[in-house]
């Protein structure tokens, strides 16, 4: 009886020790991010119930990139836990050696696509690259249309991103969807001079082309579809899109106690009420199976991953761009100098 | 003219009639700036260096892929390029400003000098994008253009090289005019009253004994204009429509995208090379003027 009673109390003492600890340990934990529409979203579909459940504080910091993971693990001082990264980001990251593997047990994640489970990152979002005009402009309906300046005229604007742009060049040249990879760089670049005089702006952030379109600055745009979905004045077409998924990971090196805060994060990120919240607030989507039916029906034209948008986009090849990474760059600067 | 005096006097210093002697006498004074500068500055621009040497089993591989891929060279040469561009499009506006500044009365070359410094108070950020506004397609002056009659179809003023020009002119003309108006203030206006008492014109005045006594402080403004021109980011980022690389992009990538850091740093040490080659010439420039 007695030894049953301490053992109890022991057990009691040593569960409020746990509890105790695991609350002093970390009350807060950074994140970096891409930023924009796509943040607010992160703060309002997964940080905010995060925090109600754990108590633990999560700051936002934007925007994302590989120079500032490579800075954290080689300073060997991860300030933040979890960083975004592109499809072909993470590729990098791991070729590098900039990540920790995620604990697939500790997030027990609700179910979620497979492409989103990979050994070092959660998909966490979707997203496409898609066409998009000013309202008024004759509407198009392939990358064809897009480089046929005669019949649609007006100025273009481009991503100053190779992986958003190289694969449209060859849906352009008449390339059928399913032949694309491996990309034939030759024949996309050469697709890219032929209409370099019509792009008035290479454009580096999302916000830049619907911006550029409002400003009535260009006519055609190729661009980020949560930028440009919800956007007045402005018609889109996800009509041959690139669909792409990027993914949250942690950097070498960071803390234990960081590490669960991450995981229980991550969890909530995988749950379909918590991302069609972030939804509402900006039109990508989350992993999760059971998303669609919980999506605002009035809006779900504008999300990439529905069933009707899936259909007629394609998925980007990550590995190819990592394979190829520095060569592509060096072309794309040496096409870019050429402008 | 006390204030003058006084800024003559503390521009004396840096002039190369300074001795050794007279180092030894403040040097104490200056030991711990010296510390903060070599640890805070040196140090990390030292070990910066250091990476561009990385691998080091071949340590100058990253060197020789800058000489061997033409694109790191052309970038470069483009972003001097641009920087002759801007130094040339700030001396024909700084210089008649700064000569017709000198000729105002003093109430009305306070006004002017303050606006002129007043751009310092706007963030270069928020003058960078208000160039879109004026000088989009859809633009004010585009559309006043365009209701004058005096143009068929909107002129391209942003996103290319004019746009990036007129960015980094509009950001740098102060640092053009201020030192040049302040050597012109130092001026001697007693040796043109006498060049008129001997009775030379108006023009032989300018071009005989005005223009040459401000010339040095032209040529230094200019080398500044040049060296500032070379570090520009944002300027290019929006007005160039990414059609303008100039080096601190192709950094931005370099660190951030690929991430390429020795490279970055190599790229750095060649940078630092060719504006320290331009720094002796402005600090030669300014010795020669100060002395004289």
């Amino acid at each position: 009886m007695t030894r049953a009673l301490l053992g109890a109390a022991g057990l009691a003492g040593s569960l409020m020790l746990g509890t105790t600890l695991a609350f002093a340990q970390v009350s807060e934990i950074r994140m970096i991010e891409a930023g924009g529409p796509s943040g607010e979203s992160i703060e309002v579909g997964y940080i905010k119930p995060f925090t109600e459940k754990t108590g633990i504080r999560v700051v936002r910091e934007n925007p994302a990139g590989l120079g500032k993971v490579r800075a954290m693990v080689e300073s060997r001082n991860v300030t933040a836990p979890i960083t975004e990264l592109s499809s072909s980001e993470l590729e990098q990251a791991k070729a590098l050696d900039l990540l920790d593997p995620l604990d697939w047990d500790a997030i027990d994640p609700a179910p979620i696509y497979e492409e989103a489970i990979d050994e070092y990152g959660l998909g966490w979002q979707y997203y496409s690259t898609i066409m998009a005009w000013r309202e008024g402009e004759k509407p198009l309906t392939s990358w064809a249309d897009m480089w046929d300046v005669d019949n649609f005229p007006g100025a273009r604007s481009f991503p100053d991103y190779p992986n958003y742009i190289l694969p449209m060049a060859l849906l352009a040249d008449g390339v059928p969807v399913e032949e694309l990879y491996p990309l034939d760089m030759d024949r996309a670049f050469a697709k890219l001079e032929e209409i370099k005089d019509h792009v008035a702006v290479w454009w580096e952030a999302g916000a830049q082309p619907p911006q550029l379109l409002q400003d009535n600055e260009v006519q055609y745009v190729a661009a980020w579809s949560g930028r440009v979905t919800d956007v007045e004045g402005v018609e889109y077409t996800f009509e041959q899109g690139q669909l792409d998924l990027t993914y949250f990971a942690i950097p070498k090196g960071a803390s234990e106690e960081a590490k669960e805060a991450v995981y229980q994060l991550m969890h909530v990120m995988t749950i379909a009420e918590n991302q069609a919240a972030a939804a509402d607030i900006v039109s990508y989507t989350g992993p999760s199976q059971d998303l669609d039916p919980l999506l605002p029906q009035d809006r779900i034209t504008k999300y990439p991953t529905v069933q009707q948008n899936r259909d007629v986009q394609f998925f980007i090849d990550a590995q190819w761009w990592f394979d190829n990474a520095e060569e592509v760059e060096l072309r794309w600067q040496e096409f870019k100098l050429g402008l | 003219m006390a204030g003058n005096v006084e800024v003559a006097h503390r521009v004396q210093p840096t002039s190369s009639r300074l001795t050794l002697p007279k180092l030894g006498e403040g040097f104490a004074q200056v030991v711990p700036a010296l510390i903060l500068i070599l640890l805070l500055f040196n140090v990390p621009l030292v070990i910066m260096l250091g990476w561009s040497f990385y691998p080091l089993e071949t340590p100058l591989a990253n060197y020789e892929q800058i000489f061997t891929r033409s694109i790191y060279l052309k970038v470069i040469g483009n972003t001097f390029y641009i920087a002759a561009l801007t130094t040339v499009a700030c001396c024909l506006l700084g210089y008649p400003l700064c000569y017709w500044m000198w000729r105002l009365s003093p109430r009305w070359r306070l006004i002017i000098a303050s606006i002129v410094v007043l751009t310092f108070w706007v963030s270069i950020l928020v003058r960078t994008y208000a160039w879109i506004v004026i000088l989009g397609n859809d633009g004010i002056v585009n559309r006043l253009l365009l209701t004058w009659g005096l143009i068929d179809s909107s002129v391209s003023f942003l996103y290319n090289q004019t746009g990036v020009i007129i960015g980094t002119t509009n950001v740098l003309l102060p640092f053009l005019v201020l030192p040049l108006f302040a050597a012109m203030m130092r001026l001697d206006r007693r040796i043109l009253l006498a060049a008129e008492t001997l009775g030379a014109p108006k023009g032989v005045i300018f071009w005989k004994i005005f223009f040459p006594l401000t010339l040095p402080s032209l040529a230094a403004g200019a080398i500044l204009i040049f060296i500032l021109t070379l570090g520009f980011f944002i300027t290019p980022a929006i007005l160039g429509g990414g059609r303008v690389p100039m080096i601190a992009n192709m950094m931005d990538l370099l660190i951030n995208r690929l991430p390429r850091w020795e490279l970055a740093a190599a790229i750095s040490g060649v940078l630092l090379v060719f504006t320290m080659i331009f720094f002796a010439g402005y600090q030669w420039l300014n010795n020669r003027q100060q002395a004289s």
